[in-house]
C-alpha cells in the first residue's frame, strides 16, 4: 500500500482497526487464490457489458490546456467512475494526451486538499469554513479601513470558467482595487 | 499583436491549421504542450503536404516532426524575422497589394530589414545563412502560411516587439485573413483566452475596457450599482485610472523598496494580503524575491484544489490560509478555447470533501465584507430577476455588457446548445452542419449578436460579416502623420455596403457610414458608440449592412506609443554576447511600470554577465505537467512518468564540469540563487545552453521542504523550482518576465 494511502486511512481509523482490516483483508487475499470459494465469483456477462448500472454519461471539457479536447465522464450515484474519450468531438476527434486521460484521477487524487486549514504559530491547524472565511474578511475589512484597498493583491486564475474569471474580476474592482492579475502574464 | 490589429489573439483555429502549405513555429513545442491539437499540425504534413518550420533554441519533439529546424540563440529571434523580411523584400515575394490596402508603415520595416542581411543574422542568431535563405524561400513560396507561437516569443524584455514582429513578417506575406493563414499564439492553460477576456487583469476591466472614467461608469451601470458608491472603495479616485501590481512583480509591492528592492508606487501603502485562487505562483520568476514577498505579507490566502506550494515555500508562521477549492469539473460553466471559442463544461460530480466552487468561496467573502448584493445585482439585471442562476446568469451578463470582443451572441443557452451538438461540427471549418448549419462551433468571438454565425478566422475579407468576415480594426484614429489609416478601397468585407475603409461605428456616423435612417425610437435608444451600446441596435444594423461595428481599417507595423515604435533588436539582461550587448543594447530604465520601478540597461550593464554566468538557461515543458505542476503532481500515475526534477544537458558541456548522466549538479543564476537537480545528458541541447522544465516546486536551493506539507497532502513529485534560477528581466510593455532568456553557471553536486 502506498504510504499516503496508509496515512490517509490512519487519520481517519486508527492504528488497531486499521490493523484488523489489513488482517482481513490478507485473509481474503489467501482465501481468494482458491476456485468458489464463496467470497470472489466471475463477473456475469452484463456485468462485463455493464459494469456501473444506472450511470449517466455527462460530456465535459478537459481543464489541462487550452486546446479544449471532449471528455466523456461517467457518474454513477454522485461518483465518478470512468472517463472515455470523445471519439465525436470535432478539436480532439477522440484524442486524449497523459493530462487528458488523467482527469479523473487528479479530481480523485488521495492528496487534495480536503478542509481549511490554517498555519498558526508554524503549525497547520484545521477550522470550519466559517471560522477561516470570518478570520480572513476581518483582515481584508479592517485592511481596507487602516491602509486602503491597494494593500491587498489578488492572484485569478487561467483555470477558472470565464464567469469565474469575470467574477474575480468585479470583486476586486468593488474591494477597491487594481492590484489584480492572473496566469497571461506569465 | 492587439497594437497592430485590434485584438490579441489566436486569429484562426487548430482545425484551420490543416488548411495551411506551410507552417513555422517560433518558441512553441505544441507535440508536448498541446499534444492532441498537434494532431491538425500532422494534418496538414500528410494531406496537404505542408511543410513544418521550428525556430527554437531547443530540438524540441515538435522540431522531431519538422522538414526544417533553426537552433536559435535565446533571445534573436527579431534579428531571424527581419532576416526573413529582409529577404522577401529583396526577393519580391511581398504581397503588394495587402500592404498598400491594409497596412500602415511597412516601408519603415522594409528599412530596419535592410540592415539584417543573412550573415549579419548568421552573426546574431547563430543559424546558418543558407538555412535562413533555405526556408525563408520556402515559407514564402508556400502559401498560405501559418506562424505559431507560444511562451518562447512573449517572455523577454522585448517580449512585446517579438509578437509584434510575428504578425509583420505575416502581413508582409499577405498570410492574414486567410484560411490556412494567420497568427497563430497557442494559449497554456484551458482558460487563458476566456480570463484574459474576461480581464483578471490590472491594467483594464473585462473585455479589455480599460480603467478610463468612462469605462468604469459603463461598468458600474452595467453592474447595477452606484458609480460613486464604486468610487468611494478605492483609496483615491485616481487609484482607479492606474494600472495595478502584476503577477510576475506583486512581491516588490510586499517588500516597499526597502533592502536594495525596486521602488513601487501604490495607494500610499505596501502589499499586506495577498489572495489566491487557482494560480501556482511557485512558477513565477524569481522565487527567491517571491518567497521572501510571501515571508513579509501580513496574510496569505491560497484557494485551490491541491496544497498550493506557496504554503510549503513561505517559512511565514501565521495566518497562511489554505482553503479547498473545487476543480472545474466540480461546478459549471464556460470556457475559452486558443481559437475564442467557446465550450460549456458540465459539472461531472459535486465538491469533494469539503471543498468549495470558486465563485461560491467569492460570495461567502463579499457577504462578509459587504458588498454582496453590488455583486451580484449585475446577474438579476437582464429579467428583473430576485434572485440569480449560476453560472448561465452570469454568462448572460457578460454577454449584456462586453461588446468590444463581441460576446453578445455568447448567451449560456446558445454555448449549452453547441457543446451538447458537438458531433455536428466539421473538424478544419468548424461549421455546423444540420440543425447546426449557419454557426461555428463554440461561436469564436467576435460573435456579433444573438443569431450570428461567430467569426473562426479574424481579419478575413472574403466572408460576409455576417458568416464571420471582417477587415482589420480601427482602433488608432483615422490618421497618422497624415496617412490615411482606414483600409484601401475594395478590401471590405464580401458583401459590404460600404466597399472603402470605414470608421468604428458610433451614434453619431452611424446613419452617414451605413448609410441608413434611424427610427425616432431607435435614436432614443442606441448606446454612445458600439463598444457600449447595450442596446445592440449598432451590431444589428452593421449586418444588416455587411459591416463590421469596428470598422474597416489598417493593421499597423508601428506602433508609435511604444518605445520602439518599429520593432528593433535589444538583447536580453543577461546576454552571452556582451559584444552585441554595446550593439544591441536594452531600454532605458523605466519608473513606475505596473506600480514599480523596473531595471533595463542598468542591470544589463551592471556588469558582464557572461563572464561569471556564461551558459544559456531555457525553462520549458513536459507533456505530463502543465504550469506548476500542482494538479498533475498530485497524480500517481502522471508524477511517476518524471518523479524528480533534472534538467537536459548536452553529454560535452557535462564531461568539462565532470557531472555524469544521472549525477546531480547545481545550477547557479545571476541573482545569486542556485537549484540541485539531476543532470539527464541530451543532445536536445548544445552545449552552450541548457534546459530545465518548470513545473516543480518543493525544493529550495537544495534543501528539500517536504516535510511542511499538511499530513496526505504531499504530491507524488517534488523538485526544485526552474524558476528559483530564472533571471531577472521584465518585458518594457507588459512585465513578462524574461525566463527564455536568462544566463546560469553549472557545477558538479
Amino acid at each position: 500500500m502506498l504510504k499516503s494511502t496508509y496515512d490517509a486511512l490512519k487519520a481517519n481509523i486508527g492504528r488497531r482497526s486499521f490493523l484488523k482490516m489489513a488482517a482481513i483483508a490478507t485473509a481474503a487475499i489467501a482465501t481468494s487464490a482458491l476456485a468458489n470459494d464463496g467470497i470472489t465469483r466471475s463477473a456475469t456477462e452484463q456485468e462485463i457489458k455493464n459494469p456501473f448500472p444506472g450511470s449517466e454519461n455527462i460530456k465535459t471539457i478537459c481543464t489541462a490546456c487550452s486546446v479544449g479536447c471532449g471528455i466523456i465522464a461517467e457518474v454513477q450515484n454522485g461518483v465518478w467512475v470512468r472517463q472515455e474519450v470523445a471519439q465525436d468531438h470535432p478539436i480532439s476527434l477522440g484524442g486524449h494526451c497523459c493530462k487528458g486521460a488523467d482527469m479523473i484521477d487528479m479530481v480523485r487524487s488521495e492528496v487534495r486538499l480536503k478542509h481549511p486549514m490554517v498555519k498558526e504559530g508554524g503549525k497547520w491547524k484545521r477550522l470550519s469554513w466559517d471560522e477561516a472565511l470570518d478570520r480572513i474578511s476581518a483582515k481584508l475589512k479592517s485592511a481596507h479601513e487602516k491602509f486602503g484597498a491597494d494593500s491587498a493583491m489578488f492572484l485569478g486564475s487561467a483555470k477558472m470558467s470565464t464567469e469565474q474569471a469575470y467574477y474575480f474580476r468585479k470583486f476586486a474592482a468593488m474591494y477597491g482595487t487594481n492590484n489584480i492579475d492572473h496566469q497571461a502574464r506569465i | 499583436m492587439a497594437n497592430t490589429w485590434g485584438y490579441g489573439a489566436m486569429t484562426n483555429s487548430l482545425g484551420d491549421i490543416q488548411n495551411a502549405k506551410a507552417i513555422i513555429i517560433f518558441g512553441a513545442n505544441p507535440a508536448v504542450n498541446h499534444p492532441v491539437g498537434f494532431q491538425h499540425f500532422l494534418k496538414a504534413k500528410e494531406r496537404n503536404n505542408a511543410k513544418i518550420i521550428v525556430v527554437d533554441p531547443v530540438f524540441t519533439k515538435t522540431a522531431a516532426k519538422a522538414d526544417y529546424y533553426c537552433r536559435l540563440r535565446p533571445g534573436t529571434d527579431i534579428p531571424f524575422m527581419y532576416g526573413m523580411l529582409h529577404l522577401i523584400f529583396k526577393n519580391g515575394w511581398h504581397d503588394k497589394n495587402f500592404i498598400k490596402d491594409r497596412v500602415y508603415a511597412m516601408d519603415e520595416v522594409m528599412e530596419e530589414a535592410k540592415k539584417w542581411n543573412p550573415k549579419k543574422v548568421e552573426d546574431v542568431t547563430g543559424v546558418p545563412a543558407d538555412k535562413l535563405i533555405q526556408i525563408t524561400r520556402l515559407y514564402a513560396q508556400s502559401t498560405p502560411g501559418t506562424l505559431i507561437w507560444a511562451m518562447g516569443l512573449t517572455q523577454h524584455s522585448i517580449g512585446s516587439s517579438n509578437t509584434r514582429l510575428a504578425p509583420i513578417l505575416q502581413l508582409a506575406l499577405g498570410n492574414m485573413g486567410e484560411e490556412g493563414g494567420g497568427t497563430n499564439i497557442l494559449r497554456g492553460h484551458d482558460n487563458v483566452q476566456g480570463a484574459t477576456d474576461m480581464c483578471c487583469l490590472s491594467h483594464t476591466l473585462p473585455g479589455y475596457y480599460g480603467l478610463s472614467d468612462g469605462s468604469w461608469k459603463y461598468f458600474a451601470s452595467s453592474w447595477g450599482v452606484d458609480y460613486d458608491w464604486l468610487k468611494g472603495r478605492f483609496h483615491t479616485k485616481e487609484w482607479m485610472n492606474k494600472k495595478g501590481f502584476t503577477l510576475s512583480r506583486w512581491w516588490a509591492g510586499v517588500l516597499d523598496g526597502k533592502n536594495g528592492n525596486d521602488k513601487i508606487h501604490n495607494g500610499g501603502t505596501n502589499l499586506k494580503n495577498l489572495i489566491v485562487m487557482g494560480n501556482g505562483i511557485t512558477s513565477i520568476a524569481q522565487q527567491a524575491k517571491v518567497k521572501e514577498g510571501l515571508d513579509n505579507l501580513d496574510m496569505l490566502v491560497l484557494c485551490d484544489p491541491f496544497v498550493n506550494e506557496a504554503a510549503i515555500l513561505t517559512d511565514k508562521q501565521d495566518d497562511v490560509f489554505i482553503l479547498p477549492a473545487a476543480t472545474q469539473f466540480e461546478t459549471s460553466g464556460s470556457v475559452t478555447a486558443t481559437n475564442r471559442a467557446a465550450q460549456w463544461r458540465n459539472k461531472v460530480i459535486e465538491p469533494m470533501y469539503e471543498s468549495k466552487a470558486d465563485q461560491d468561496i467569492m460570495f461567502e467573502l463579499a457577504k462578509r465584507l459587504g458588498f454582496y448584493e453590488q455583486l451580484t445585482a449585475g446577474m438579476k439585471i437582464k429579467e428583473n430577476k430576485k434572485d440569480f442562476q449560476w453560472p448561465e446568469d452570469a454568462t448572460d451578463e457578460i454577454a449584456r455588457i462586453i461588446k468590444t470582443i463581441g460576446l453578445t451572441g455568447w448567451t449560456a443557452k446558445r454555448l449549452k446548445k453547441h457543446s451538447e451538438n458537438w458531433h455536428m461540427f466539421d473538424e478544419i471549418s468548424g461549421r455546423g452542419y444540420g440543425e447546426m448549419k449557419g454557426e461555428y462551433y463554440g461561436l469564436p468571438w467576435p460573435c456579433w449578436t444573438e443569431k450570428h454565425s461567430g467569426s473562426p478566422i479574424l481579419y478575413n475579407i472574403n466572408r460576409s460579416v455576417a458568416e464571420g468576415g471582417m477587415g482589420f480594426r480601427n482602433r488608432f484614429g483615422l490618421e497618422h502623420d497624415g496617412v490615411d489609416l482606414l483600409a484601401g478601397k475594395g478590401s471590405a468585407p464580401k458583401g459590404s455596403a460600404n466597399i472603402d475603409g470605414y470608421p468604428e461605428i458610433t451614434k453619431d456616423n452611424i446613419e452617414e457610414v451605413l448609410g441608413i435612417k434611424l427610427t425616432a425610437d431607435e435614436k432614443r435608444r442606441i448606446g454612445k458608440n458600439w463598444k457600449v451600446d447595450t442596446s445592440n441596435i449598432i451590431a444589428e444594423k452593421c449586418m444588416q449592412r455587411g459591416m463590421a461595428p469596428y470598422g474597416n481599417a489598417k493593421a499597423r507595423a508601428k506602433v508609435w506609443t511604444f518605445p520602439d515604435p518599429i520593432p528593433l533588436h535589444r538583447e536580453s539582461l543577461h546576454s552571452a554576447r556582451p559584444d552585441l550587448v554595446k550593439e544591441y543594447p536594452s531600454y532605458a530604465d523605466k519608473g513606475n511600470h505596473y506600480r514599480v520601478d523596473t531595471q533595463y540597461i542598468s542591470k544589463q550593464t551592471e556588469k558582464d554577465w557572461s563572464k561569471e554566468f556564461p551558459i544559456n538557461l531555457i525553462t520549458g515543458r513536459l507533456v505530463n505537467l502543465n504550469g506548476a505542476g500542482m494538479e498533475n503532481r498530485a497524480s500517481k500515475y502522471l508524477a511517476a512518468l518524471s518523479p524528480e526534477m533534472f534538467c537536459n544537458i548536452n553529454p560535452n558541456l557535462a564531461g568539462i564540469h565532470g557531472i555524469r548522466d544521472g549525477s546531480m549538479m547545481w545550477i547557479h543564476s545571476p541573482e545569486g540563487t542556485k537549484i540541485k537537480v539531476k543532470a539527464k545528458y541530451s543532445y536536445a541541447v548544445s552545449e552552450d545552453r541548457v534546459w530545465i522544465p518548470f513545473h516543480f516546486a518543493g525544493h529550495f536551493q537544495g534543501e528539500d521542504l517536504s516535510h511542511k506539507y499538511p499530513n496526505g497532502t504531499k504530491p507524488y513529485a517534488v523538485g526544485e523550482s526552474a524558476n528559483t534560477v530564472t533571471n531577472y528581466g521584465y518585458d518594457i510593455v507588459t512585465q513578462i518576465p524574461e525566463t527564455k532568456g536568462g544566463l546560469c553557471r553549472i557545477e558538479f553536486a
